[in-house]
């Protein structure tokens, strides 16, 4: 009994997997009758499968995948537009040498004025105020709406019970 | 692949967005699930599968057909995933006092739920799931989750049935002595 | 290939200021939740910089601070924190432009979900999250999100 639970007990993952052939197959169905262990081992697997398994396919059945294929398209977009070092580095390829001398040394000369005034720019260009604050929202038990302006600047998401339901404005 | 399938894959491969949509439609949510299945948190299960389907459509003019096209989307899914998880390196918690990956405020063990609920059991699988190597997850979660066969799975990982079946042994080994406590309660 | 070495060095000099901008490892968050109903009249001193933006759309009576805490976001980490009522928010800090950080925000009340937004965050700007509306003599629920 315990040499054939020894060579069973190999196959019992084939089995569990539905991997085995026929042979192997009534092998495994034949012992099992008699072996509590191997029974429980397989009990075990099947357990686990649905410790494993369960949360994901309730997390696949709820999902409705919002604007995935949306956001797709824009990181294809984004991936598209060619790279800053490619595109300045095929423009000066394709310059003739008489351009480049002259073209060289006054881009160094607005470099130098940009080095100057950069941190100026920066600075100004942090303030500007930020055009959408929220990109998505998504909500399976409320209703949303999302309220936006500029003076005063504020941004509010507001959770409405249903659709009747009138927001509380001013 | 059938015939309509390798029509969009060629349409795909000559840039045409339209293609990639239909395969999206087809695909994504089995991507979805071995995602989820890796990660356990569904915004970066969208995640990674928004980014499959853009490296997609940027390197499918390298599949030459000579394995299945869903194994080399389910392969790409792997890595995608295997990589995310690498680079977010969390550590779900051992308990809700113990965590490093996630940050709770002073006020949090003063939860009146502090049983076995499902997010902590989440995290735990998820915990348990981390501490297989690359190819044994993969082959647990390909087996486990998507109901590959050992051949699938072989032509998905790239490698021959007998290094499949002994890395879903010991994968399914060691998750099963990681979460014992919790097997064993399913009886 | 000098000159491209050459050009490239003095490139980095001048995007130097702007690179200093462009990743952080981490984000503050100020999370404040606060009682809003028309019962009782005030406005809780700390929330004097949200006055003029709430003031503007609602017209409560009351705003009443409960919680006011800053998170420290690493990038790419969720963060939890309860909220009332029986409320977790989750933060991730995903992605940073320039001064413009890109957080992901979940609320969940007892594991189910009720809300995923991504907002988009600089200094001094704040998202409000609040209702639903109340019910007759009882408050709603607002969470205001901003950098300090």
């Amino acid at each position: 009994m315990k040499r054939e639970c020894s060579s069973i007990s190999r196959l019992l993952e084939k089995y569990f997997d539905q991997e085995v052939t026929p042979e192997e197959r009534s092998l495994v169905e034949g012992h099992l009758p008699d072996c509590s262990a191997c029974r429980m081992a397989l009990e075990t697997m099947q357990n686990l499968k649905i410790l494993i398994k369960n949360p994901v396919e309730e997390a696949v059945e709820k999902e409705t995948f919002p604007w995935v294929w949306e956001k797709i398209e824009r990181g294809i977009r984004q991936e598209e537009k060619p790279g800053l070092w490619e595109s300045l580095w095929s423009w000066l390829d394709m310059i003739s040498l008489r351009k480049k001398k002259i073209l060289i040394p006054a881009v160094a000369a607005v470099v130098i004025l940009i080095l100057i005034t950069a941190p100026l720019i920066y600075e100004k260009m942090s303030s500007y105020p930020v055009l959408s604050v929220v990109e998505y929202v998504e909500s399976d038990t409320y209703n949303v709406m999302i309220y936006e302006r500029e003076a005063p600047q504020v941004t509010v998401i507001w959770l409405f019970e249903g659709p009747e339901e009138e927001p509380l404005t001013s | 692949m059938d015939v309509n399938e390798a029509q969009l894959i060629s349409r795909c491969q000559q840039g045409d967005q339209e293609a990639l949509k239909e395969i999206f439609n087809q695909y994504h949510q089995k991507l979805y699930r071995i995602a989820y299945g890796v990660v356990r948190h569904r915004e970066e299960a969208l995640d990674i599968v928004q980014e499959v389907f853009i490296k997609l459509f940027r390197s499918i003019h390298q599949f030459k057909g000579k394995s299945r096209f869903y194994t080399y989307l389910y392969r790409m899914t792997m890595n995608t995933a295997i990589d995310h998880t690498r680079k977010m390196k969390k550590v779900p918690p051992l308990s809700m006092d113990e965590e490093e990956g996630f940050q709770l405020s002073d006020d949090a063990d003063k939860r009146p739920d502090r049983i076995l609920d499902h997010k902590e059991l989440e995290a735990k699988v998820k915990w348990a799931m981390d501490q297989l190597s690359p190819d044994q997850k993969a082959a647990f979660i390909f087996r486990e989750i998507e109901g590959l066969s050992y051949q699938e799975i072989a032509e998905a990982v790239g490698s021959s049935i007998g290094t499949v079946m002994s890395r879903l042994h010991y994968g399914r080994k060691k998750v099963q002595e990681l979460l014992k406590d919790y097997v064993e309660r399913g009886r | 290939m000098r000159r491209k070495a050459s050009f490239s060095v003095i490139l980095i000099l001048l995007l130097s200021p702007f690179l200093g901008g462009v990743a952080f490892a981490q984000v503050q968050v100020r999370v404040r939740v606060m009682e809003a109903s028309n019962v009782g009249s005030g406005f809780d001193s700390s929330l004097r910089d949200l006055h003029d933006q709430l003031g503007s759309l609602f017209s409560f009576s009351s705003y009443r601070l409960l919680k006011d805490e800053t998170v420290s976001l690493p990038l790419n980490h969720p963060v939890s924190l309860p909220i009332p009522p029986e409320r977790s928010l989750e933060l991730t800090f995903i992605n940073q432009h320039r001064v413009t950080a890109e957080i992901r925000v979940k609320i969940t009340r007892g594991g189910r979900d009720l809300l995923t937004t991504m907002v988009r965050l600089a200094p001094g700007r704040s998202v409000s999250i609040g209702g639903p509306n109340p019910k007759r003599g009882e408050g709603t629920i607002i969470t205001a999100l901003s950098r300090p």
